[in-house]
């Protein structure tokens, strides 16, 4: 029977949330769901999915292409092609994907948003979200996405039932990739995910030489600071700061984005936050897509404006 | 150390506002400057210092067309020794077109190496997949996100993993291996045109391209370029700078942030 | 390097470079010693040449033709191809390499200011006088820096000055680049630039920049083109009587020299001759003034580096000065000391305007 295969993250014993866009995607393709996980005790909502099936290996030997195509096999020897495999967009997916694309010799389109399913039409970004491309399959399939996070996820819905579920048998670890461990960042910096306010700054900024005057608009709103990428990469700011999905996901009370253009890396580590400011010179910025309250202006006059009314 | 590090040339678009034309047929990059893609400048940065340590050469390797040879210049300044263009007139807009054939090249041209490098995305496409489907027709082990090198000897490498919310995880490779370098692992440095002007002087290897494409046919294709669907958007507040700074200070205060 | 060497060689160590130096004392910046070292070829730090304000102080002073500006070009050259610079002078070599502007925006917006002027600018091919406006990255680009671009055009289009643009083909003058050491891309934007001189026929430049003024009549080669500051033009429009000053200024002004205007360029009066013009306008004078107008330290890549340790900043002095002088603002003539000195002034409540800002109030 057809069926999609969800290939879930878990990572650090948690289901990630951007699963459930993995699941969705497969409810708009209307087929049976399948998700592969390892084996693990996780708080899942198993009702999303038809079956499950589980892998008796360490979550970062499960997330690891080397491993990953040997269960792919095994999962196919069982049941047959999938119409479709489904990895979440993030570091592991797409290492995943890519990998399992190669190695299966099927077709990939990664970073998948939107999907028309009369035409079989996939929307993928390019050049950072200023524009997309309508992409299909030359054949009919199997095939192998990687989906956006919050684009899928409000098709993900119960199923009336609980899921079939079974354990694969053993795997074979491959020893040409190993895990060795975690590694944590400094922890003794502040953590920008539990500030109620964040004043997050990016490259319209200008230059390293802004950030004091902004550390000082912080202060006076009693803001945190953080950023975007690029100020990151500049070493403007210190890497425990950085907001975005190669950074940390962030739900401020406002989040407060002065010359972001807003990158979709970094619109996912901040669209969730409560009440979205931002403030860029460009009317175009994606940012203001995203954004509660937009406002067309140099952020650094706005800073400097800012301050003067915050001193009194 | 032998590295390939594969370094594509891509349309500098951070700045510019992409107009569709023909119909949603194409892009018009007529006026848009070109450069070496970000994450491919640290790949090449990166090789360049391992190979530094170690031994051995880098050798850059573009496929596109004839001015795809900058990239490979701007690579032999930065320390590569050699430059391959494999070259072609078309877009690839399909990632395991362009795994398949580089692969095809790697057989054809027995072209020797220790490791790849690519980076993780280029700037245009971002579809970050051929350094993976690429080892994977290769049966080789492969890495992406790659933010640090550790060690880089005895046939392994020891390497970081860039993952989410700020964590990493520290990875074991056997050699040969396929890794995506992540932008930000290391500071590449500067290229001036002198040291392009003297980069010239290397002979640089050209390959027609449909050399390499017997074995494949297109998996996907792009049938339309659109832009972005604009969502509700934002309340703008416009009007005085100084009256803007009131109705922001007037958000905080009802979003319970600031007095 | 045996050229620059001997040159090098002639050097006294008399000691005037320093003197005249805005970075000696307060920095680990000592020009004589750099120049010592160089006699002896000696290590120098890599940071060290990064201090240089470009202000050609040395260079003038010198009694036995050093040139040590230029050395410092050469020492920065060598940093610059072995690709060991600051940060961010690499993102602004970079950005001008693939936009021709050192903050990398985009080439195809160099004309954007010219919506903020309600006639249309043509572009120079299509004028008759050929007479360039020749805008450049700081004035096509900062918000801060573009009013001086619109306040140009309308006083000659007020005037009858016939004028055009180059708008996007107009690349990056260079004479930061070619300072930060940058020899080979200075080439590039000099000989793209020239290309485009050449195509339209250009006869005439009115730079808006100093900095852009000093590449074009002196570092671009044998051109045959007049090269002008605005100040020059602007001041001979009021002389012949083309442009009239009718509106009053009932304030102190004192006036900044800017080292590439003054200094490198000996453009000292076509400033003040603007200002006296003015109604009502009193002209006050810094102590250091004319051809000893203290640097205020934005110039040869100092837009682009913060250096460490620097001390009380020369704008501070500056804006200081000027208060105690009882100025009612500062007026100068270079986007890069209106940007340096604004900063300071900002926190005392200082104008200060660009010469053509002050023009717009009166005319």
């Amino acid at each position: 029977m057809s069926y999609a295969l969800v290939v879930s993250e878990i990572r650090r014993g948690l289901f990630e949330d951007r699963n459930l866009d993995s699941i969705g995607f497969s409810n708009l393709l209307q087929r049976n769901i399948t998700l592969l996980i390892p084996e693990g005790d996780y708080k899942i909502n198993e009702k999303f999915v038809n079956n499950i099936i589980k892998v008796r290996i360490e979550e970062s030997s499960f997330l690891n292409p080397l491993n990953m195509i040997t269960a792919l096999e095994k999962v196919i020897n069982l049941k047959g092609n999938p119409d479709v495999i489904i990895f979440t967009l993030s570091s592991s997916g797409t290492e995943l994907a890519s990998y399992a694309s190669g190695h299966f010799k099927l077709p990939l389109i990664t970073d998948v948003s939107g999907y028309d399913k009369e035409k079989g039409i996939f929307l993928k970004s390019y050049y950072s979200d200023k524009i997309f491309g309508q992409f299909k399959l030359t054949d009919t399939g199997p095939f192998i996405i990687t989906v956006r996070s919050g684009s899928f996820k409000d098709n993900a819905v119960e199923k009336a039932s609980l899921p079939a579920s079974e354990t694969l048998e053993e795997i074979q670890i491959s020893k040409n990739r190993t895990f060795i461990e975690y590694i944590e960042e400094d922890s003794t910096e502040i953590d920008i995910t539990k500030a109620e306010f964040l004043l997050s700054v990016g490259r319209g900024i200008g230059n390293q030489d802004e950030i004091a005057g902004y550390e000082e608009l912080a202060a006076l709103l009693k803001a945190v600071i953080s950023g975007s990428r690029p100020v990151i990469d500049k070493m403007w700011l210190p890497k425990p700061r950085q907001v975005g999905t190669s950074g940390k996901t962030v739900k401020p009370k406002v989040y407060f984005a002065m010359g972001i253009s807003g990158a979709f890396q970094h619109i996912a580590g901040m669209k969730d936050s409560d009440c979205i400011i931002a403030v860029n010179k460009d009317p175009q910025a994606p940012i203001f897509q995203y954004a509660h309250y937009g406002i067309v202006a140099d952020a650094n006059k706005l800073r400097d404006n800012l301050k003067v009314i915050m001193k009194g | 150390m032998n590295i390939l590090v594969f370094a594509k040339r891509v349309a500098a678009a951070q700045e510019e506002e992409l107009r569709i034309v023909n119909d949603g047929q194409g892009v018009d990059l007529a006026k848009v400057p070109f450069k070496m893609n970000d994450w491919d400048n640290y790949a090449i940065e990166e090789a360049v210092r391992i190979v530094e340590k170690t031994g051995g050469a880098v050798t850059a390797v573009s496929i596109g067309d004839a001015e795809s040879d900058d990239v490979l210049r701007r690579a032999i300044a930065m320390g590569a020794k050699d430059g391959f263009l494999i070259e072609t007139s078309e877009t690839i807009h399909d990632p395991n077109e362009r795994a398949s054939v580089i692969s095809d090249f790697l057989k054809k041209e027995s072209t020797p190496f220790d490791a790849i490098f690519t980076g993780v995305q280029s700037e245009d496409d971002q579809f970050a997949s051929v350094g993976g489907i690429l080892a994977a027709r290769l049966g080789l082990p492969y890495a992406s996100m790659i933010i640090g090198i550790d060690s880089f000897e005895n046939g392994q490498v020891t390497a970081r993993r860039e993952l989410e919310g700020g964590l990493r995880e520290r990875i074991k490779l056997t050699l040969p291996c396929v890794l995506s370098i992540q932008s930000g692992i290391n500071e590449p440095r500067y290229v001036s045109i002198m040291g392009v002007r003297k980069a010239s002087k290397v002979d640089r290897k050209i390959f027609p391209m449909n050399n390499y494409q017997e074995n494949f046919s297109n998996m996907i294709e792009i049938i339309k370029w659109v832009y972005p669907e604009k969502k509700a958007g934002a309340t703008m507040l416009t009007g005085e700078l100084s009256n803007i700074c009131k109705d922001v200070l007037g958000i905080l205060k009802e979003n319970g942030v600031c007095q | 390097m045996g050229d620059n060497l001997a040159g090098v060689l002639t050097c006294i160590q008399c000691g005037k470079c320093t003197g005249s130096c805005p970075e000696s004392g307060k920095t680990p910046f000592n020009i004589r010693v750099l120049i010592r070292k160089k006699q002896f070829q000696s290590v120098i730090a890599e940071g060290i040449p990064w201090f240089c304000t470009s202000c050609g102080a040395c260079t003038i002073r010198c009694p036995r033709d050093v040139k040590p500006s230029e050395v410092i070009i050469q020492m920065r050259s060598l940093l610059v191809e072995n690709g060991k610079i600051p940060l961010t002078i690499q993102k602004a070599l970079e950005n001008t390499f693939v936009q021709r502007n050192p903050w990398g925006r985009s080439r195809n917006k160099r004309a954007s200011w010219t919506e903020s002027v309600d006639f249309r600018i043509p572009h120079i091919s299509e004028t008759k006088d050929k007479r360039l406006l020749f805008v450049c990255c700081i004035q096509a680009y900062d918000p801060r820096c573009m009013v001086i671009s619109a306040n140009i055009a309308k006083i000659l289009q007020k005037s009858g000055l016939e004028f055009g643009i180059l708008g996007e083909e107009e690349a990056c003058c260079g004479n930061e680049i070619r300072r930060i050491g940058e020899t080979g891309l200075f080439e590039e934007l000099q000989e793209e630039n020239i290309a485009a001189f050449k195509e339209y026929g250009v006869k005439e430049i009115i730079a808006l920049s100093p900095h852009c003024m000093n590449a074009l009549k002196k570092e671009y080669g044998y051109h045959g083109i007049k090269i002008f500051h605005y100040t020059e033009v602007v001041s001979d429009l009021i002389k012949g009587g083309r442009l009239k000053l009718e509106g009053v200024y009932d304030k102190n002004v004192i006036y900044h020299d800017p080292c590439f205007l003054g200094k490198q360029n000996g453009i000292f009066d076509a400033p003040r001759i603007i200002l006296n013009f003015i109604n009502n306008l009193k002209l006050l004078e810094f102590s250091r003034t004319r051809e000893n107008s203290l640097c205020c330290e934005s110039g040869g890549g100092r837009m682009f580096y913060e250096v460490e340790n620097s001390g009380q900043r020369n704008s501070d002095i500056r804006v200081q000065e000027a208060i105690a002088n009882g100025a009612d603002l500062i007026a100068t003539s270079c986007p890069f000391c209106l940007m340096t000195l604004e900063d300071p002034a900002k926190e005392k409540e200082l104008p200060v305007k660009d010469i053509s800002e002050i023009l717009m109030e009166v005319i």
